[in-house]
């Protein structure tokens, strides 16, 4: 397995602008090869840890260690795919894939790199395409390719499907997770949406915000394929259902227990683990 | 939609095979390249009866002046004999050889304007505190007419084409220099971001990224700035220089050939629009922005 491991110990952020702690304290290991989700309601800190993880930005008060070397900046073994695809829409499809070996000096595999990225995310005939006559997911799973290309140990994702309708979502969640465990990489998801946690991560980590903290930790130990009509997807979906309201102090009208799930011996509880 | 429901909400069951996004464009209708042609010709109607419709001015002025007993020497700027002047100018070859000059003067001013404001505009755009350091100087400086710098030129440059290029060059240095940072503070962020996050070095993100991505700008600039230093051009060859357009409408003032005087003119608004239109149409060409 080529993930890279992930540790990250004492992590707190202070943005210069910014009246409270955005992050306190937050300490997080992460197993090579595993895909984690970072939930948590709008604001609670969530793209700013991925970025601190990612070294794209530095925290106030901590350190983050990927495989044991002390992070200090962005690494292309470390790639972040946000929101918007943001593609180069002045190159096609090829040229924005490749543009990672260019920056470093690895021109000389695009020929046989470029394809093989682009089959990978279904897109082979559209190498020539100007990105800016494809779709939004069309452009997402580009984004995807040209995050590839390099071969990174860890793929940060800051909500990148929430723009979707929920087809296009869907595909790409179930290719994403596909993809990642193909090539044994360390996935780092963040959302507020709980089905796609449940989709791609094993370990959804819920967040609450002032100050940006871990209130729980839910396992989603699913094998295989993972279908929103199964037993198991609604088992996890509730026990993460129960963490997010925890840490939100709301509650969600209609995933409030169905009944279904209580013929289960209600396992839901036993997978949430309380942090602090 | 607030949060909550948004997170409550089933994305509705896949069928067994996702459906693939198909292709977006399709291929203009026939109906459609019609309208287009339609419309294109209605524009050029338009251009025509425009055109005409100043020809008929400028023949009515001719006419107005002609019956003016006082204004009678001035005749010559009526669009007859102007055209029979510019015809004779065009075979002789005059008019290309007062023409030559002018648009070398202009296109090395130009020059250096962008050699000196794009790159000025990057750092401007770039570093934060480049802008705001520079901000107020250069707004001070570019309220200041070019044409005041004559003197100092003058004396600064031991030719008159020095001078000249001199103040074509510091007219049509501010769109350049103002349009490349106003462009690249517009480029979204996240452009480099990914660039930074993929390896790029700073000389990828300024050939492989900014230029790039603030090509229309530069280029808008550059327009901009022709049409400055195609204004600034005539009065800037007014003086000393014995060649170009703007020495041939003093020189025909003083021998009073008025004709020939219109003739120029008509040249100089020719050749001024026909760059500002090449301009145009190298910036429709370069783009990589989608109109729709
Ligand atoms: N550049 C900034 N300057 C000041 N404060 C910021 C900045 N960026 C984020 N914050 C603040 O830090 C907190 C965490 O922001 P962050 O963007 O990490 O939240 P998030 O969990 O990603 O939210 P969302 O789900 O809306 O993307 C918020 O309270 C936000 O207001
Ligand atoms: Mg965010």
């Amino acid at each position: 397995m080529k993930g890279a491991h992930i540790k990250a110990t004492g992590i707190s952020h202070t943005y210069r602008r910014g009246a409270t702690k955005a992050l306190d304290g937050i300490d997080l290991e992460i197993q090579p090869g595993e895909a984690i989700a970072l939930i948590g309601r709008s604001g609670c800190g969530k793209s700013t840890l991925l970025h601190i993880l990612s070294g794209l930005s530095q925290a106030s008060e901590g350190t983050v260690y990927v495989d044991g070397a002390l992070v200090t900046g962005p690494s292309p073994s470390r790639v972040m795919m946000f929101q918007a695809p943001s593609l180069y829409p002045w190159m096609t499809v090829e040229q924005n894939v490749a543009v990672g070996l260019k920056f470093n000096g690895r021109m000389r595999e695009a020929k046989t790199r470029v394809p093989e990225m682009l089959e990978l995310v279904e897109l082979g005939s559209y190498a020539k395409r100007n990105v800016q006559d494809l779709s939004g997911g069309q452009q997402q799973r580009v984004a995807l390719a040209r995050s590839l290309v390099l071969n990174p140990q860890i793929l940060f994702l800051d909500e990148p499907l929430s723009a979707l309708d929920a087809f296009t979502r869907h595909a790409l969640q179930r290719d994403i997770r596909r993809i990642a465990a193909e090539m044994g990489i360390t996935l780092v998801l963040v959302t507020h949406d709980i089905n796609e946690a449940v989709m791609m991560a094993d370990r959804a980590l819920v967040m609450k915000a002032n100050p940006g903290r871990f209130s729980a930790e839910v396992a989603i130990p699913i094998e295989g394929d993972r279908a929103p009509s199964s037993h198991e997807f609604a088992i996890a979906k509730a026990a993460l259902v129960e963490a997010y309201e925890g840490a939100a102090g709301l509650t969600m009208a209609e995933t409030a227990a169905p009944d279904r799930l209580t013929s289960a011996t209600d396992p839901a509880p036993a997978r949430v683990r309380a942090i602090k | 939609m607030t949060r909550s429901t948004q997170l409550a909400m089933e994305p509705p069951a896949p069928p067994a095979d996702a459906p693939e996004e198909e292709g977006v464009q399709a291929a203009p209708s026939a109906s459609g390249r019609n309208r287009h042609l339609a419309a294109m010709a209605e524009s050029f109607l338009y251009a025509l009866a425009g055109m005409a419709l100043l020809l008929v001015l400028w023949w009515l002025g001719g006419r107005l002046v002609e019956s003016n007993p006082r204004m009678f020497a001035f005749a010559d700027f009526a669009p007859g004999p102007t055209f029979a002047r510019l015809f004779e100018m065009l075979g002789s070859g005059e008019a290309a050889e007062m023409t030559a000059p002018s648009l070398y003067r202009v296109g090395f001013g130009l020059a250096w304007a962008v050699a000196v404001g794009v790159p000025m505009g990057i750092l401007i755009g770039w570093f934060g505190p480049v802008g705001k350091l520079t901000n107020i100087p250069f707004q001070f400086l570019r309220m200041i007419s070019p044409l005041s710098w004559m003197p100092i030129a003058v004396m600064a440059f031991t030719t008159w084409d020095g001078a000249i290029v001199f103040l074509i060059g510091i007219a049509a240095v501010w769109p350049v220099l103002f349009s490349t940072a106003a462009g690249l503070k517009r480029v979204d962020p996240s452009w480099f971001k990914v660039a930074r996050n993929l390896g790029a070095r700073p000389w990828h993100m300024l050939f492989t990224i900014i230029l790039p991505a603030i090509s229309q700008d530069i280029l808008t600039g550059v327009r901009l700035a022709l049409g400055v230093a195609w204004i600034v051009l005539v009065p800037a060859e007014y003086l000393g220089v014995t060649s170009g357009l703007g020495y041939s409408i003093n020189d025909a003032r003083d021998t009073l050939e008025y004709d020939r005087l219109a003739a120029t003119v008509v040249i100089i608004g020719i050749i001024g629009f026909g760059l500002d239109f090449l301009c145009q149409r190298a910036i429709a060409r370069l783009s990589w922005h989608r109109e729709d």
